[in-house]
């Protein structure tokens, strides 16, 4: 018998044999279909994706409104000076502190003013934050210490040197200036300045 | 589905168990649906899918040797060669029988049945050889007789 007369009778007997093959068609369909997903689930993580997107928002609002580096420098300054109570040379005298609020253009009235709220003023003085100058109040209540940290309102007195020139420059709801001296001069003068415009 | 009927008649006779045989298929097809973004376009879908039977089965005759149970062919007399057939491919080494299948069944060529059971071609025809010639002696009888029925019936 030649190899194609035998393999013709192999395949002929092999395929001869009936082949079902529904049931695991059906078995192989079962196990690929998407599952069926009820609605009170799918409603279900709509709301908690929801809420979840809203938290997310909500943080991020937080830590946004949390950024700017002149509230972080006071929360640090507050940690290191109140909290830790590192050494520094504090001024208790009414008057004193009225000198240092006038200096630095801080109405004198604010400092008398926050103490109308209930909180006492015990101490104060001048400190940097973020390379501008404030003057930093401390406010008690029931044993409490509060930082308060004033400055003029327009960003007073960031001076700077341009050449030989020395710059000085606030704003008001009234007034943008610019202060300029040929050497130092133009920050006393702009201190001076922002008290009367 | 493509393909099903020749993978489960294949299946059917590497395994000798029809559950058996089903349940290998039913996992070539989930490994075949989660795996097509292996398969190669314009490449051989149906070789493919036999190597993965072919995986498929010998990761679990690795697992659980087995011996063969006897085929439940259709107790039918017109089957009755198919029966022996079925018999003698039983007989025939795993090797053997199965590039038998591919190549005289299924009609994949020895190139592609090499491919397929990532053996030498050469080692695909050798089998291919050794089952002819194993066949022929277990079907030696069978045929006689069948020849000399034809003979008979030619003549009456």
């Amino acid at each position: 018998m030649s190899d194609d007369e035998l393999d013709q009778r192999v395949r002929a007997g092999v395929l001869a044999e009936p082949i079902d093959v529904s049931r695991v068609e059906a078995a192989v369909r079962e196990r690929i279909r998407p599952r069926h997903v009820p609605g009170w689930a799918v409603a279900a993580a709509a709301v908690i994706a929801m809420v979840a997107a809203s938290f997310l928002s909500y943080r991020t609002f937080l830590k946004e409104q949390q950024a700017p580096p002149i509230c972080v420098a006071a929360a640090q300054d507050h940690q290191r000076e109140i909290v830790q109570g590192a050494p520094r040379r504090w001024v208790s005298d009414r008057s004193a502190l009225q000198s240092l609020a006038q200096e630095q253009a801080v109405p004198v009235s604010a400092m008398a003013a926050l103490e109308t709220t209930g909180y006492h003023l015990q101490r104060g003085r001048l400190c940097f934050l973020q390379k501008q100058i404030f003057l930093h109040l401390v406010y008690t209540k029931d044993k409490a210490e509060f930082s308060v940290y004033l400055r003029h309102p327009s960003g007073l007195f960031n001076g700077s040197v341009h050449g030989d020139e020395t710059l000085a420059y606030f704003e008001t709801g009234r007034v943008t200036a610019v202060f300029v001296s040929h050497g130092a001069g133009a920050l006393s003068f702009a201190r001076a300045g922002a008290r009367v415009l | 589905m493509p393909h099903l009927r020749s993978l489960l008649r294949v299946a059917r006779r590497l395994s000798f168990d029809p559950a058996t045989a089903e349940d290998l298929v039913q996992e070539t097809m989930l490994l075949a649906w989660r795996g097509f973004h292996q398969f190669q376009t314009g490449s051989n879908a149906r070789a493919w899918l036999f190597r993965i039977l072919l995986n498929a089965f010998y990761g679990q005759e690795r697992k659980a040797r087995r011996e063969p149970c006897p085929v439940p062919v259709p107790v039918d007399t017109k089957l009755q060669e198919a029966v022996e057939i079925a018999e003698a491919l039983q007989a025939l080494a795993i090797e053997q029988r199965t590039a038998l299948l591919l190549c005289v069944v299924e009609g994949f060529t020895c190139r592609e049945a090499a491919e397929i059971l990532n053996v030498p071609i050469g080692t695909v025809m050798s089998r291919l050889s050794r089952a002819r010639q194993e066949l022929r002696e277990s079907l030696a009888p069978r045929m006689k007789a069948t020849k000399a029925m034809e003979t008979k019936a030619a003549f009456q």
